[in-house]
């Protein structure tokens, strides 16, 4: 089966399942193979967690091994730190091969819901794959409350270039804006992330500017915080985590730039 | 004596230290519609003292000390909106004894 073919097979199981998928997201232009791949993103996005064949996983995984390594996947060698163990990328968080990615989660825990939502959370669940949502979920319900702001949770990648998830969730930021409590639940974010990776005595961990997106915590005071805070816990520590500051944004890139050549 | 840390109000009366909830702490996660408590008789610095789902967060209230717990308000987890409330008698979270007196007085004063 070529790509195109897979992706006929997975967008028709995930319509079987769910018949009223055209209620919740736009059905036509699916004949080129970027409207596929925008279906079947759609269809997964909005998909239960809710048991899938063994078949639908096969074909999926062949699927996702190689519509992401059809991007350049960049490890740590080929980055230079900035500061000792620390480093910044610019780039598509989903194409790094290192120990653990952040994600930018909500307190729901289950991935963005959005079919087709430009967010990290939308990217991450989509090219791991339909096994990340189905895994947060235990996690969740084994919990049996949503996931409070500032905590992490770590998960498998599946398809992902990376072995590890980490999810957080970071304060939102309301019409009153950033307060000290923000600030400090932001902090607790990167540190919990921090902690669970050195539990896992992992290695290499890639933070993404984590509250910045969608949940409107201003740009600047949010690089600061992390920078701050992984500087801390390292120094505290004496963690040898590599820890990489991923940002998507050329914005947040030259924010992290200046603050992070800063001597402290 | 009055101090406040991680957004709590700590009242000290004789042995017993009270944990409340400050009006900022209430301002940022908004109106508490879920409130349960963990386990355990005792809590060490930062451990979880309650979880709450409120409109503007989910939230793990730490506390700021370590000590024995001898009291919690079991009235906000049938009325979470308790922990909303301006007085003091509504909005506290736990009652503490075995505290490390030379940890309370180095909090800041309320």
């Amino acid at each position: 089966m070529d790509q195109e073919a897979k992706l006929d097979y997975l967008i028709e199981y995930l319509l079987s399942e769910n018949p009223h998928a055209n209620k919740e997201i736009r059905l036509d232009k699916t004949n080129t193979a970027e409207g596929k791949i925008a279906l079947f993103r759609g269809l997964c996005n909005i998909r239960q967690p809710e048991p899938v064949s063994e078949q639908f996983i096969k074909v999926q995984d062949a699927f996702l091994t190689q519509w992401n390594n059809e991007r350049h996947i960049t490890t740590l060698q080929e980055l230079e730190a900035v500061h000792p163990q620390l480093y910044l990328w610019q780039g598509d968080i989903t194409s790094l091969a290192v120990d653990a990615i952040v994600n930018a989660a909500n307190s729901k825990m289950l991935g963005c819901t959005l079919a087709n939502h430009q967010c990290i959370d939308n990217i991450i669940h989509t090219r791991a794959g339909v096994q990340l949502r189905l895994e947060c979920d235990a996690l969740i319900k084994a919990q049996g409350r949503k996931e409070p702001v500032g905590k992490a949770k770590i998960t498998n990648a599946y398809n992902l270039p990376a072995n590890y998830v980490i999810h957080t969730v970071g304060p939102f930021i309301e019409e009153r804006g950033v307060s000290p409590l923000k600030e400090q639940m932001l902090a607790s974010s990167y540190n919990s992330c921090l902690a669970l990776a050195n539990q896992y005595q992992l290695n290499t961990i890639a933070f993404c500017c984590i509250s910045t997106g969608e949940f409107n915590f201003p740009n600047q005071r949010a690089a600061e915080i992390a920078i701050q805070t992984v500087k801390k816990y390292i120094r505290d520590t004496g963690s040898t985590l590599q820890v990489i500051f991923n940002v998507f944004k050329d914005e947040d890139l030259q924010i992290y730039q200046p603050l992070l050549a800063g001597k402290e | 004596m009055k101090k406040r840390a991680n957004f709590l109000f700590i009242e000290k009366n004789d042995d017993v230290y009270t944990l409340s909830m400050t009006p900022e702490l209430q301002d940022d996660i908004g109106t508490v519609g879920f409130v349960e408590y963990t386990d355990g008789e005792t809590l060490k610095a930062d451990d979880a003292i309650l979880s709450l789902e409120a409109s503007k967060t989910v939230f793990e209230l730490d506390s700021p000390l370590a000590g024995k717990i001898v009291e919690r308000n079991t009235a906000a987890v049938s009325e979470p909106t308790l922990l909303n409330s301006a007085k003091a008698e509504e909005n506290w979270v736990v009652k503490l004894t075995d505290v490390d007196e030379a940890a309370f007085n180095q909090l800041e004063e309320a």
